[in-house]
């Protein structure tokens, strides 16, 4: 990695990734490191594409980067989509289980794509994709699936648990802290039983 | 032979237009440009009409190019600020028939509140412009104009200042242009400037600048004057003309498409004399360029830069530099074509992912009864901009915010009936949308509008105005009726529970054929906001036989599975899908009916 690092977050309007990136944000910012970020709003608020971007390292020069070393993606299409932002030494870490159809693929027009794993190895990317819907609705909420996904992020990311814990203080209202804290949590630990495993 | 005329600048115009085939002229009065329509008012074969303001002209104008007739609108310097969100963007949709903007500018401000020199907007849009020198120019020009906006494509300036719109001399007549009838083919793509089609809209305008570049270069609009003394003038429209009394022996080029620059005439000056000077009113928007290619050039160092240019002034400005020993020959760098960024390439393979417009959305229940009417959607700016991409393809124009009324104005003035119909939302209505209502009423439009009013400005994420009377605070402050304000304007108009399918068809279609202008708000708070469901649709796998028609509405909730449609949880029961659905394979049992 680059003195610079960037993390990428992918998805579908609505799913959260604006308070994913803000959570990394905070954390990054809290462990003393510059941070700058961009988002694009607007239209893509609408079931469309989003893409949030985080930028962190002693100094940040822009809050954008057409290359990510980390995407996180919300989504399984938005996740190999995003395959796309990522060089062979780049981690994606996806909710291999999240489908949101789009209205091509509804209407027949186009085909889902299934295998994110041949995707990911065919570019040389490691790839931890897990159930984040699980994880999130055993956390206690469908919609923390985007912490989760943090959680299990923080694996490749250079914050300790207390960084994120204060991030997650800083970034997420206090009514739904604990149900995120919980799905941190679960994620982070789905990856390291899969350390374990592997 | 022909009987030679003495006219004003304003005059010649609008016999040039009637001479160039133009049936259709507004603008908003404004010194020097308001003589234009009050003549072609006594014209035969054009339309002429005032608008409310500068912004719904051009509106009214791209309505009425759309449909299919040359269109002229006018204004002063000044007027183009408050048209110049319509005609931004009016760069990158281009035009169907051909459309002329004067731009009357006023150096010296006999009237005006400022001097701005609108060349700039040419160059801001980047669209072609001519500048007449005299009244046989400006008679001569609009034609050439008008044939130049329907070649490229692009809505043309012609600016003219206040000594030729005021200014007078004699115009021989010309032969009329014949002009073939343009009807009116729907292309969203090219209409439409949400972000996917304004990006391939806005790399045809930059290639179409440096085509407009190559046209400027052989145009014989753009002369190069042979003189007899070692000293050359770039000048343009009235500043020309003193230019060329101050200075007969020096070699000319005289800009009559001065923009863009022809790069190429300009050096070629320079290769028949040592000496150049810049001859403009206000800014130095010519000799910029001209600096810009490497060559030494006399301009706003000698030249005042303010206030309006006689040949005395030009001659005291410029005698010293003629006599002064020649600036060293310097080769001209002439500047390449701009690159183009790389067009993004989509993942092979990967379905792409629009934005939608959202299960439950009432703008889709609209879109659906007025699919019936066979009218041209004129849309505005909003999420039900959205509705203009598939499946829906509910919308044939978004021009800017406020745009849809103007526009339906203007297509249906020039076609004589209701043609087009104009979408707006609730926000977008009181952005911009009034004004262009009270004109419409003014101007005894045919036509319909309807407002989406969905309670809030939802695009954005849900802010407040003065519908709603919600501050950023959420405080709550008073609020506008809006159907009482188009009721105060003297408009027809009816509020329907946009969720009722029937009730809006109905509404659709009594508007649809009755006389006159009327408005239909068609009210439903934004789904997202009320986050309700109205109940549970259900199919009936038996009767299913997946035609589409459902499909076809767009809804996200919606999807096609092997045997039957399938309902997703997405879905709030708003019914639209049960109404279209011809098989009654899909029935919508109301939340907690039954049990």
């Amino acid at each position: 990695m680059s003195a610079t690092t960037t993390v990428s977050l992918v998805g579908v309007g609505g799913q959260g990734i604006l308070l994913g990136a803000a959570v990394l944000a905070e954390t990054a910012s809290l462990a003393g490191l510059e941070v700058k970020a961009s988002e694009v709003k607007g239209m893509a608020q609408r079931g469309g594409s989003v893409l949030s971007t985080v930028r962190f390292g002693e100094h940040v020069w822009s809050p954008v980067s057409p290359h990510a070393d980390v995407v996180i993606a919300t989504e399984l299409l938005e996740g190999i989509r995003g395959l796309g932002l990522l060089g062979p030494r780049g981690t994606m870490v996806c909710a291999a289980t999240t489908r949101i159809t789009p209205g091509s693929v509804l209407r027949r027009e186009e085909d889902y794509p299934d295998d994110l794993t041949g995707a990911a190895a065919l570019r040389g990317v490691r790839l931890i994709a897990l159930d984040a819907e699980g994880l999130a609705r055993e956390a206690g909420t469908l919609r923390a699936v985007n912490v989760a996904l943090l959680g299990a992020a923080s694996a490749v990311l250079p914050f300790s648990e207390e960084d994120w814990r204060r991030g997650l203080e800083a970034a997420v209202p206090a009514k739904i802290l604990d149900v995120n804290l919980r799905a941190f949590e679960l994620g982070r630990a789905a990856v390291a039983t899969q350390e374990v495993e592997s | 032979m022909e009987r030679q005329l003495f006219f004003s600048g304003n005059e010649a115009i609008a016999h040039g237009a009637v001479r160039a085939g133009a049936g259709f002229a507004c603008g908003y009065p404004g010194t020097p440009s308001t003589e234009i329509i009050e003549a072609t008012a006594g014209l035969r074969g054009i339309h002429s009409e005032w608008c409310v303001n500068e912004k719904v002209a051009l509106e009214t104008a791209v309505g009425a190019s759309l449909a299919g007739v040359r269109t002229l609108v006018t204004m002063k310097h000044v007027g183009l600020n408050v048209a110049a969100d319509p005609f931004m963007t009016l760069s990158l949709t281009g035009v169907n028939a051909g459309l002329v903007v004067i731009s009357a500018d006023d150096p010296g401000m006999h009237s005006s509140q400022n001097e701005q020199d609108n060349r700039n907007y040419a160059r801001f849009a980047k669209i072609p412009m001519l500048e007449p020198s005299d009244s046989q120019e400006a008679y001569d020009f609009v034609a050439e104009a008008f044939a130049l906006s329907e070649e490229f494509d692009t809505p043309v300036m012609l600016r003219t200042t206040t000594r030729i719109s005021h200014g007078r001399g004699q115009v021989l007549p010309r032969v009329p242009v014949e002009v073939l009838p343009r009807d009116y083919a729907r292309d969203i793509s090219k209409y439409v400037m949400v972000p996917q089609y304004a990006r391939q809209r806005n790399r045809l305008v930059l290639e179409r600048l440096e085509k407009l570049r190559r046209r400027a270069e052989e145009s014989p609009l753009n002369v190069l004057e042979a003189g007899s003394s070692d000293f050359g003038i770039i000048a343009s429209g009235i500043a020309y003309s003193y230019a060329r009394e101050a200075f007969p022996k020096a070699w000319f080029l005289k800009l009559g498409m001065s923009h863009p620059l022809p790069y190429a005439k300009v050096t070629r000056l320079y290769e028949h004399v040592s000496r150049v000077a810049v001859v403009e009113e206000l800014d130095p928007f010519f000799e910029e360029q001209v600096r810009a290619l490497g060559l030494p050039v006399v301009g706003k160092a000698a030249i005042p830069a303010d206030g309006e240019l006689d040949q005395e002034t030009i001659f005291r400005a410029l005698e010293p530099y003629v006599l002064r020993k020649p600036p060293r020959r310097r080769r001209p760098v002439l500047p390449p074509a701009p690159r183009l960024a790389d067009p993004p390439k989509p993942a092979p393979g990967l379905p792409v992912r629009p934005p939608v417009l959202c299960p439950g959305c009432s703008h889709r229940s609209v879109f659906a009864s007025l699919r019936k009417q066979k009218l041209a959607p004129m849309g505005d700016i909003g999420c039900y901009t959205l509705g203009a991409l598939p499946p829906l393809l509910a919308m044939d124009s978004c021009l800017c915010m406020g745009a849809s009324v103007g526009m339906m104005a203007g297509f249906n003035k020039a076609l004589g009936k209701k043609a087009a119909v104009g979408v707006i939302g609730d926000s977008t209505f009181f952005h911009s949308g009034i004004t262009a209502l009270i004109d419409a009423f003014y101007n005894e439009v045919e036509g319909m509008l309807v407002i989406l009013d969905n309670r809030t400005t939802a695009m954005t994420g849900h802010q407040g105005h003065p519908g709603t009377g919600l501050h950023p605070d959420r405080a709550q402050g008073p609020t506008v009726d809006i159907q009482k304000l188009c009721e105060g304007i003297g408009v027809r108009c009816v509020t329907v529970d946009a969720n009722d399918h029937k009730a809006l068809d109905a509404a659709v279609k009594a508007e649809a054929k009755a006389p006159g202008l009327g408005v239909i708000v068609a009210l439903a708070p934004c789904v997202l906001m009320t986050r309700q469901v109205a109940g549970e649709v259900c199919v009936d796998e038996e009767r299913c036989n997946l035609c589409g028609l459902c499909v076809d509405i767009g809804c996200p909730a919606i999807a096609p599975g092997e045997e039957s449609i399938e309902i997703l949880d997405s879905c709030t029961g708003c019914g639209l899908c049960v109404e279209v659905c011809k098989r009654k394979a899909l029935t919508l049992e109301p939340k907690g009916g039954g049990a």
